[in-house]
């Protein structure tokens, strides 16, 4: 494994604050594939983080007993924020930007902007396939999934079904959507797929490994990896377009009291959680399933203003059992 | 007129109310809609807010005899109302850039609520003003920001007394500001930004509060008997033109120039010192000459960040009009 920073610059104090890159090389002169896994862009977000661990801890074992497994090449970015991820926040601290905001285009020349341009030059010039792990925000938990712009599912979905995601959730467009990295790397033609799974500050392992087989499992589909064995086992997601996700969102600002747990199929009229008076012994919504089908978003922060997000449920295709 | 747009309640506190003052004449032909507070630190447009409504409640009450209302005049002051409570810049319970919200959404969660609520009653205007501070860390000179201006929005810009103009950031964040969404609306709008955040600057702001009340008199939605209106000379950069200072070490910047001066080529902006041990490590040097638009104030500085923003002399030096 060799490592190098791309983005290096010095604090206030004297120090060094530097994003990594791990690469493990092909042994082929050209590489079957270059994938990538990109962690830590909001700094609260710590899923991919431990996610990077794993595959690099994987990743170095294998290069030593198996060196010749690796076909293509794999470059581990883990932390791309170091200094958010320091401080445990979405934000890069000192300037209070989300560096998932400053991609593509003239972002100006503020530190993070100058970073975003230095990671996306170099993933741009390096890989063919980008994974980008997120965490939920502080409010809500997901189930692993990928999130797919509409009109690039087309070329994505080939691999994302690779990946032991539980759902792949195929997303409107929206100009939001526009200076992340995700969005610039797929214009640039590196075909990446974003991954969003559990909750800000908190790990999951066994989301964590679920995912991991699924990387893996991405690696041997794509030839990077070869003859390391069994193939990881991986289940086949819930694909849901656009029309397919129901949004459930508070009436009221209270508190929310979920009722049920993620990740499983929910009967039309279930209930999946309240809505509760702050101040008195008032319910003030009950919040059901509108209809049957995959309970994948559920609200881990209690307080909720009107319009807050609850639940998100991947509708079941009519006819299905 | 004191009307509350939107209310939004709180799980236990007060609810978050948007409030919109408006003042008319007759007949009512154009409308000028007034906009601050889009960031909560953003003191100095608030505080100008509260000075146009003090003025036009007077105007209204013909305590001031010589001007007279002869259309609609709207003024929203404070957007982020959360944030600025708080103190901050961003609402800390969804650290959201507010103005990265718009157009917004009356159904989605608070900062689309609010962005949707301004929007929607701003929109329909003839002309729009923003007022901004520099960013976080910042201090800018009086300026104007407008993109691709046609001849109107010129003359808009002239009435309101900076005497320069920048264009934004062509980033793709940018279409979702509120300013984004009014050119797109044709809408004839700058932004005006002036002082630094967290900082009321009271003499700063009476010389503003003159140029806007005289680009009310230039919209004709005010008159005055005996004034005629003014016409400020306004220099219009692009991007192009604007040169940036980096510092090229981390610790204490020491400057040594003030924001709206006019800058040598090879002018040392200041220096930056060794936090621990006072030497100086850096002497950031003006690349050309130019007028000092943008400048760091606080003093705590990593590497590579921007120190200044200069407008570099353009070759017909002044094009007033």
């Amino acid at each position: 494994m060799e490592s190098r920073a791309i983005v290096s610059y010095q604090t206030p104090s004297g120090q060094r604050v530097e994003v990594v890159k791990q690469t493990f090389s092909s042994v082929r002169k050209r590489p079957a594939k270059r994938v990538a896994f990109v962690s830590g862009l909001h700094g609260n977000e710590l899923e991919g983080i431990y996610l990077c661990h794993l595959l690099i801890r994987y990743l170095q074992n294998l290069q030593r007993t198996q060196p010749k497994a690796f076909q293509g090449e794999v470059h581990i970015y883990p932390a791309v924020n170091p200094q958010a991820i320091s401080a445990g926040s979405r934000l890069w601290p000192f300037f209070s930007q989300d560096i998932n905001r400053q991609f593509g285009g003239d972002n100006g020349n503020s530190l993070p902007a100058q970073s975003a341009s230095e990671l996306l030059d170099d993933l741009k010039s390096s890989v063919d396939i980008a994974v980008d792990f997120h965490a939920s925000n502080l409010h809500l938990k997901e189930a692993p999934q990928i999130r797919i712009l509409d009109g690039l599912h087309k070329n994505l979905l080939p691999l994302a079904i690779q990946c032991n995601v539980d759902l792949i959730w195929v997303h409107p467009a929206s100009p939001m959507f526009e200076s992340t990295l995700g969005y610039n790397l797929n214009q640039a033609r590196v075909k990446t797929l974003v991954i969003e799974t559990g909750v800000g500050l908190r790990l999951h392992r066994k989301f964590a490994d679920q995912l991991f087989q699924g990387m893996l499992n991405l690696l041997h589909h794509t030839g990077v990896l070869v003859d390391t064995g069994s193939l990881p086992k991986i289940d086949p997601p819930v694909i849901a377009h656009p029309s397919q996700v129901a949004l459930l969102q508070s009436r009221y600002a209270g508190l929310f009291v979920g009722h049920s747990d993620l990740k499983k199929n929910v009967a039309k009229g279930e209930v999946i959680g309240e809505v509760l008076s702050a101040t008195d012994g008032e319910v003030l919504q009950e919040v059901t399933a509108p209809e049957s089908g995959f309970l994948f978003t559920v609200r881990e922060h209690p307080l909720v203003y009107p319009g807050a997000p609850l639940a998100r449920i991947a509708l079941r295709d009519e006819g299905c059992p | 007129m004191k009307e509350t747009i939107l209310s939004i309640p709180s799980p236990l506190g007060p609810p978050t109310d948007l409030l919109k003052f408006s003042w008319e004449g007759t007949p009512i032909k154009e409308t000028v809609s007034i906009v601050g507070g889009i960031q909560g630190n953003h003191l100095n447009g608030i505080y100008l807010c509260s000075r146009l409504i003090r003025f036009l409640d007077a105007v209204e009450a013909e305590i001031e005899p010589d001007y007279i209302l002869k259309g609609r005049i709207q003024v929203i002051p404070a957007v982020n109302l959360p944030a600025f409570q708080e103190g901050n810049r961003l609402w800390s319970f969804d650290d959201l850039d507010m103005d990265l919200a718009f157009p917004g959404n009356d159904q989605g969660e608070v900062a689309e609520q609010i962005a949707a609520a301004v929007y929607q009653h701003t929109k329909d205007s003839q002309f729009g003003i923003i007022l901004n501070n520099a960013d976080n860390h910042y201090e800018d000179a009086p300026h104007l920001v407008c993109m691709n201006p046609d001849n109107l929005t010129k003359d808009f810009a002239r009435s309101l007394g900076p005497p320069n103009a920048r264009e934004p950031e062509n980033s793709p964040a940018l279409r979702l500001c509120l300013y984004n969404q009014w050119t797109e609306n044709r809408l004839p709008s700058v932004i005006l930004s002036a002082g630094k955040p967290n900082h009321l600057d009271r003499a700063l702001c009476e010389t503003l509060f003159a140029g806007l009340v005289n680009s009310l008199l230039w919209t004709g939605v005010l008159v005055n008997k005996r004034k005629k209106t003014k016409k400020y000379p306004v220099r219009f950069n692009n991007r192009n033109n604007e040169k940036f200072v980096f510092a090229g070490a981390g610790g204490f910047f020491l400057l040594l120039v003030q924001p709206g001066s006019e800058i040598k080529k090879g002018q040392k902006i200041g220096e930056i010192v060794d936090m621990y041990s006072g030497t100086v490590i850096d002497s950031p040097l003006a690349q050309s000459d130019g007028y000092l638009v943008t400048l760091r104030d606080y003093p705590v500085v990593y590497q590579k960040e921007v120190l200044a923003v200069l407008l570099k002399k353009q070759k017909f030096s002044f094009w007033p009009f």
